[in-house]
C-alpha cells in the first residue's frame, strides 16, 4: 500500500553524499552547474516564505500599497504579532490545535502500536479478517467521509468539542501498518528470553517491543501530530464556533472587519505554522524519513 | 484476499524475514489478550471509518437533513440520480482531472531534476531539503494565505514580477476562470514538491553506485548515467510518485477552498467541494452522501489499480 | 549460563528504556490534562478549553455576535460595536465576522445544529427564512421587543412585513438595501440630463429613458450604462431582472411553495430580457464586464449610468473627483419596484437564561439607536426614528433614494433561495449570458429551468 516498506534507517539524510565516483572533467562541470540551478531554484521556493515574513513586519498601512511598497520598505515592525496575540482569539486556536494534535498523537500511537502487536507477534483466530479490514481500512479515503462523520458526531452531541476533532483521526489504519512492519522486524529471541522469565504479554510490549521501537513511535508520533495540526476540511465542518476552531480553521474564517490588513493575514499565517517549523528544526531528520516511508499524506 | 495480499503488499514482509515460519513463542491462549490489544484501535475503527463508511452508503439513499435527527424520507436512486445529471457535478471532476494534469508533469520533473542535482551536491544537502521540503510539512491555510496575497491583483508580488518581465498584469491570476485553477496548481506545486523531493532522494539511495562507478570506467558521460542508469532505476518511485499524486489530487479540498472557493463561479469547484455545499450549505446530508459515495468509488477504483501495479512490480523485480 | 545473562541484558535494557518511553507518554498525556487545568478553569481561556474537552457552556458574561460584514461595512459595524460597549462595558461583547455569503450562513447553521451559535447574528431577510424553517432561530415576541422599548410599527412596513413569517417574528430589521442607479454628473450633464438643481431628470418611462441612453451614450462615445455580468458575478444581473420584472403589474412570482414550483411569468421574462439584450446591442450597455470594471467605467466617466446595490457608495465616496449621484431605478413599466434585501438580527436557538436573551435585545435595541451610522454606507434605515429624522433626510445622496425602500421587493422564499444562494447563482449566471448576447432570453429560461430542476423536483430538507 502507501508503505514502500518503512525506511527506518534514515534512508535519505544519513545521505553518503555525492557520488565522486565519476570525477570527470564533464563529471565536475556538471555539479558546478547542478549546484547553480538548484541554488536558483532554492531562492525561487523560498521567495514566498520570505516574502510572507517581510510582510507581516510591515506596518499594515505600508503593506496595503502593495508588494513594491513592502520590498522597499525598511522599517519592521512587530506589530502585527503584538495586535494578533494580545487579541485572545488566536490563543484558544493554539490551544485548540495543541490539544487535538498531542490527544490524537498519543492516541494514534498507543492504539495503533497496540493493535499492530497483536498482529505481528501474537496468533489468533481471525487476524486474517482483521488484516483484511486493515487493508480495506488504508484504502478508505477518510476525506470523504466527512458527510457520515458530521452526523454521527451530532447525533453524539460531540460537535464544537475537541473530541469532534480527535475521535475521527485516531484510527490511522496506515499507522497499524507501519508499526507492525517494524515489529515484524524485532527478532523474536529477545522476547522469548523475557517469556522464560515470566514476563506477560503487556509487559513484552510495553517493556520490550515498545522501548525497541522508539524511532518509529517517534516518526509515527510526529506524523500524526503534524497531520492533525494541519487538518483542515474536518475541523472546518465540527467546528463551528471560533472559540474553539483550530488555528488554520481560525485563520482561514475569521476575517478582521477593517478591510484587508495584509501584515496582521501574513502574520497569522505564519503563526500557524510556527510550531511546526520549530519541529522541523528540531526533528528533521526523523520527518524527512517518516515521510518518505509511510507517504502518510493524502 | 487474506494474508497472500498482505504478502504481496508488504514489500518487507514479502521479501521473507527470518521468523516468517518460526513458531511465535506466544502462541498459546493468544486469542483473549490479542483482541484486548486491538479493542482499542478496533473500537475507533469501527466507530469511525467503517461505520461511517457504511453510513454514508445508507444516507445517500435517503432525503436526510443537516438540520433534522434521522435519516429523513427515501429516496431511492434518486439522489444518485441527480447527481449523475448535475453538470456541475460533472464539472467537478473535470476541475480534479485539470488540477491533476497541471500538477503532476512540474510535481514529477522538478522533484526528479531537484533530487537528482542534490544528490550529487557534497555540501549544503540540508539547505535544500529545507528550502523544498519544509513547505510541505505547512498547513494548508499558511499556504492559501501567501499565495492569495502573493497573486493580490495589481499590488501583489506576482503582478510586480509580471511587470519586471514587461508583462502587463490583468485582473488577476485568482480572479479569471482561465487562470485560477493554474494559480491554485502553483501554489500547489511549491507546497507539495519537497514529498516527491524526498522520495527520490530516497530512491536514488536505493541504486548500487557500482551501476555508477561501472559506468565511469566504461567512460559514460554524466548524462548517459543519468539518461541510462538514473532513470530507469527511479521508475518504480516515478510510478509511486505519479499514482499518489492522482489520488491526492481527487480528495483536494483545502487549497481550492481557500484560495478561490471555487470560483469565480464555480469554474474551480472540485469534488470535494461540491459534496460539502451540498451537505452543509443545501442542507442536505443525502445527496451529499450519495455524491461521496461516487467519489469514493472513483477512488477506490484508483487504489486498485495502484495496488495491481505495485504487485506487477514486485512481481518484475522479484 | 549464557541465556540468563543475555535475559538479564534484556530486562534491564527494556525496563530502562521501558521506563523512559512511559514517562514520555506520561508527560504528554499529562501535558494535555493539565493545560488546561494550568490555563485556570476561572479564565476565560480555561472555561473554553473546559467547553471543547466536555462540551460545557462557553463564558458567557460577553455577548456573542456573529456578521459577514468587511468593507465600508465592516467598518461601520465596528463602530456600532463601539458604542455598544462604550455602554456596556469593554468585555461586553465578542464580535465575529465571516466571509460573506453561502460561507457565513453555512457556519451559522452548523453552529446551531452543534449546539454552539453566537447569541445574535445577522442574517439577510431572505436567508433568516430558510434558518427559520430549519428551525435554527427563536421567535421574537412582542414582549421581548417591549423590553427594550420596540413595537413592530418602529419599522419600516416593507421589511418588517416581509420578515414575518408563520405569525412570526423571526427577524428585527436593520436596513433595506436595494439597488439603485448611480450616475456620473460630468457625463449626465453634458447629456442633457440634469435640472437646475443638480437632480437627474426624471426618467420614469421606456421611451424617455432610451432616450437618456441614448444621450449619454453620445457623450461617452460608448456604452451609457454598466451592469457587471461576467468574472463570477450573478447577483447584480438578478438585481436587475428582478427589478424590471416586478415593474410588471399583477406578474406571478418566480417561484412558490417554498421553491417547489417555477412559476415565472415567461412572457415577461422574455420581454424584460429582450429589452435589456436590444440595449446590449444598440451599445448602450456593456456586454461583458466585471465587478470592478463595470464600477470604474462610471467613476472615470466611461458610462454615464452604473446599476448596483446602493452600498457602493462607500467605493464612490473614496474616488478622488468623482462627482456622482443615486436615484431609485426609473419605473421604465407600469409599477414602481426595486429588488432588496435587508439586514436583519436573528437569535439562533440555543439555551438562553431571561437575562441573556434581554441581553442580546438590548444589544439589537443599541445597533437599531445607531442606524444613523449604519446609514451613513448607502443602507435605507428600517428603524423608523432613524429613517424619519432630520439627520437622515440631510444626509446625501442616502435620502435621494429612500424611497426606494417603499418599493422594495425581495427574492422568493425558496429553500435554496435568498441573497448569494444557489438561486441567485444559477439564474444570475444564465442572465448574464443573456446580456452577453451569448444566448437567447428563451434558451437562458430552459437552461434555468434544467438547472433548477433538481432543487424543484428534491423536498426541503428543512
Amino acid at each position: 500500500m502507501t508503505i514502500s516498506a518503512p525506511r527506518m534507517k534514515s534512508p535519505v539524510s544519513a545521505a553518503a553524499p555525492a557520488r565522486n565516483a565519476h570525477s570527470g572533467v564533464s563529471g565536475r562541470t556538471f555539479n558546478v552547474v547542478a549546484g547553480i540551478v538548484l541554488v536558483v531554484f532554492a531562492i525561487l521556493w523560498l521567495i514566498p516564505g520570505l516574502f510572507a515574513l517581510k510582510t507581516s513586519l510591515t506596518d499594515n498601512g505600508t503593506a496595503a500599497l502593495g508588494a513594491s511598497a513592502i520590498l522597499s520598505d525598511w522599517n519592521p515592525t512587530l506589530k502585527s504579532y503584538a495586535s494578533l496575540l494580545g487579541a485572545g482569539d488566536i490563543w484558544n486556536w493554539y490551544i485548540a490545535s495543541a490539544i487535538t494534535s498531542v490527544v490524537t498523537a498519543v492516541l494514534t500511537v498507543f492504539f495503533a502500536s497496540m493493535a499492530a502487536f497483536a498482529l505481528s507477534r501474537l496468533r489468533f483466530r481471525g487476524s486474517g479478517v482483521v488484516l483484511l479490514l486493515i487493508i480495506l481500512g488504508i484504502m478508505i479515503p477518510t476525506q470523504v467521509l466527512i458527510v457520515p462523520i458530521f452526523k454521527e458526531l451530532n447525533a453524539m452531541s460531540l460537535l464544537n468539542t475537541y473530541w469532534s476533532v480527535i475521535f475521527p483521526q485516531v484510527p490511522a489504519v496506515i499507522a497499524v501498518f507501519i508499526f507492525k512492519q517494524f515489529f515484524d522486524g524485532i527478532p523474536r529471541e529477545l522476547e522469548e528470553a523475557a517469556r522464560l522469565d515470566g514476563a506477560g504479554r503487556w509487559r513484552v510490549y510495553w517493556s520490550l517491543v515498545m522501548p525497541l521501537s522508539r524511532p518509529v513511535l517517534a516518526a509515527v508520533t510526529i506524523l500524526t501530530f503534524v497531520g492533525v495540526w494541519n487538518n483542515l476540511l474536518l475541523p472546518l465542518f465540527v467546528l463551528s464556533n471560533p472559540d474553539l476552531m483550530t488555528i488554520p480553521v481560525g485563520l482561514a474564517t475569521v476575517q478582521g472587519s477593517y478591510g484587508q490588513r495584509y501584515a496582521d493575514i501574513q502574520a497569522g499565517a505564519i503563526l500557524a505554522a510556527l510550531p511546526l517549523i520549530i519541529l522541523y528544526l528540531i526533528f528533521q531528520r526523523r520527518i524527512v524519513e517518516g515521510v518518505t516511508g509511510s507517504g502518510l499524506k493524502g | 484476499m487474506t494474508t497472500a495480499t498482505i504478502a504481496a503488499t508488504t514489500p518487507l514482509a514479502a521479501r521473507g524475514t527470518r521468523h516468517a515460519n518460526t513458531a511465535s513463542p506466544m502462541q498459546r491462549n493468544d486469542s483473549r489478550s490479542a483482541w484486548l490489544f486491538i479493542a482499542p484501535f478496533g473500537v475507533f475503527y469501527l466507530a469511525f471509518l467503517l461505520g461511517p463508511t457504511l453510513y454514508m452508503f445508507v444516507m445517500s439513499f435517503f432525503n436526510t437533513s443537516l438540520v433534522h435527527s434521522g435519516l429523513g424520507t427515501f429516496a431511492g436512486f434518486a439522489n444518485y440520480a441527480e447527481m449523475l445529471s448535475r453538470p456541475d457535478f460533472w464539472s467537478s471532476l473535470w476541475h480534479t482531472l485539470q488540477f491533476t494534469l497541471y500538477t503532476t508533469p512540474p510535481l514529477v520533473i522538478l522533484a526528479f531534476v531537484f533530487a537528482v542535482l542534490t544528490n550529487r551536491l557534497n555540501r549544503g544537502q540540508w539547505f535544500f531539503r529545507l528550502a523544498f521540503f519544509l513547505p510541505f510539512i505547512l498547513p494548508s491555510a499558511t499556504i492559501s494565505l501567501i499565495w492569495v496575497f502573493v497573486f493580490t491583483p495589481s499590488t501583489g508580488l506576482w503582478p510586480l514580477v509580471e511587470t519586471w518581465f514587461g508583462v502587463t498584469p490583468g485582473s488577476g491570476v485568482l480572479s479569471s476562470p482561465n487562470t485560477a485553477m493554474i494559480g491554485v496548481a502553483i501554489a500547489t506545486v511549491w507546497w507539495t514538491l519537497g514529498f516527491n523531493f524526498v522520495l527520490y532522494l530516497a530512491g536514488l539511495q536505493d541504486i548500487p553506485r557500482e551501476l555508477y562507478e561501472a559506468a565511469a570506467v566504461d567512460g559514460a558521460s554524466t548524462w548517459a548515467q543519468i539518461r541510462y542508469i538514473t532513470i530507469p532505476m527511479l521508475g518504480r518511485t516515478t510510478t509511486l510518485v505519479v499514482l499518489l499524486q492522482i489520488i491526492a489530487s481527487l480528495k483536494i479540498f483545502d487549497q481550492v477552498y481557500l484560495m478561490t472557493s471555487g470560483g469565480p463561479g464555480i469554474s474551480t469547484q472540485v469534488s470535494l467541494q461540491l459534496i460539502t455545499n451540498t451537505a452543509f450549505t443545501d442542507n442536505r446530508l443525502g445527496a451529499g452522501s450519495a455524491a461521496s459515495v461516487l467519489l469514493f468509488i472513483v477512488i477506490i477504483v484508483i487504489a486498485v489499480i495502484r495496488q495491481l501495479v505495485d504487485r506487477s512490480a514486485a512481481r518484475k523485480e522479484a | 549460563m549464557a541465556a540468563p545473562h543475555d535475559k538479564e541484558v534484556v530486562n534491564e535494557m527494556a525496563m530502562s528504556n521501558g521506563t523512559l518511553s512511559r514517562r514520555g507518554f506520561l508527560a504528554a498525556g499529562l501535558g494535555a490534562v493539565t493545560l488546561p487545568l494550568l490555563a485556570g478553569c476561572s479564565s476565560d481561556l480555561g472555561r473554553t478549553v473546559a467547553s471543547g474537552l466536555f462540551g460545557t457552556r462557553l463564558p458567557s458574561e460577553t455577548l456573542v455576535f456573529w456578521n459577514l460584514f468587511g468593507g465600508g461595512d465592516g467598518t461601520r459595524m465596528q463602530a456600532m460595536e463601539a458604542g455598544y460597549r462604550k455602554r456596556y462595558g469593554a468585555d461586553s461583547l465578542q464580535a465575529t465576522t465571516f466571509a460573506w455569503g453561502n460561507p457565513y450562513y453555512t457556519k451559522v447553521t452548523l453552529a446551531t445544529v452543534g449546539n454552539k451559535p453566537p447569541d445574535v447574528a445577522v442574517s439577510h431577510l431572505t436567508r433568516a427564512k430558510p434558518l427559520w424553517n430549519g428551525d435554527l432561530l427563536e421567535p421574537i415576541t412582542d414582549a421581548d421587543l417591549a423590553s427594550v422599548g420596540l413595537k413592530p410599527s418602529d419599522f419600516a412596513k416593507r421589511p418588517w412585513d416581509a420578515q414575518r413569517t408563520d405569525g412570526h417574528t423571526i427577524a428585527i430589521p436593520l436596513d433595506t438595501h436595494p439597488i439603485v442607479m448611480f450616475f456620473n454628473r460630468d457625463v449626465c450633464q453634458k447629456a442633457g440630463l440634469l435640472e437646475a438643481d443638480g437632480a437627474l431628470t426624471a426618467l420614469d418611462d421606456m421611451d424617455r429613458f432610451e432616450s437618456a441612453l441614448e444621450a449619454i451614450s453620445k457623450v461617452t462615445g460608448g456604452v451609457a450604462m454598466t451592469i457587471p455580468n461576467v468574472g463570477g458575478e450573478t447577483a447584480t444581473e438578478w438585481r436587475v431582472f428582478w427589478t424590471f420584472y416586478n415593474q410588471h403589474k399583477g406578474v406571478s412570482p418566480f417561484l412558490s411553495d417554498n421553491g417547489a414550483r417555477l412559476t415565472v411569468d415567461e412572457d415577461v421574462f422574455g420581454d424584460v430580457n429582450d429589452r435589456l439584450q436590444s440595449w446590449v446591442k444598440k451599445g448602450w450597455v456593456n456586454k461583458g464586464l466585471d465587478y470592478a470594471t463595470a464600477e470604474s467605467y462610471m467613476f472615470t466617466g466611461k458610462a454615464g449610468l452604473y446599476l448596483e446595490g446602493e452600498w457602493e457608495i462607500t467605493t464612490a465616496q473614496s474616488v478622488k473627483g468623482l462627482k456622482f449621484g443615486m436615484v431609485p431605478i426609473p419605473t421604465l413599466y407600469d409599477q414602481p419596484a426595486t429588488q432588496a434585501d435587508s439586514h436583519t438580527f436573528v437569535l439562533p436557538r440555543k439555551d438562553r437564561t431571561p437575562e441573556e436573551r434581554h441581553q442580546a435585545m438590548l444589544f439589537i435595541r443599541s445597533m437599531l439607536d445607531q442606524s444613523l451610522t449604519w446609514a451613513k454606507g448607502g443602507h435605507i434605515p428600517a428603524f423608523r426614528r432613524a429613517a424619519d429624522s432630520a439627520a437622515y433626510k440631510a444626509l446625501s445622496p442616502q435620502s435621494a433614494y429612500a424611497s426606494a425602500a417603499e418599493h422594495a421587493v425581495y427574492d422568493d422564499p425558496a429553500w435554496y433561495g435568498g441573497s448569494g444562494s444557489t438561486f441567485e447563482g444559477i439564474v444570475g449566471a444564465q442572465l448574464g449570458l443573456v446580456q452577453q448576447l451569448a444566448i437567447s432570453p428563451k434558451d437562458a429560461l430552459q437552461a434555468i429551468k434544467d438547472q433548477l430542476s433538481v432543487y424543484l423536483n428534491t423536498p426541503s430538507p428543512l
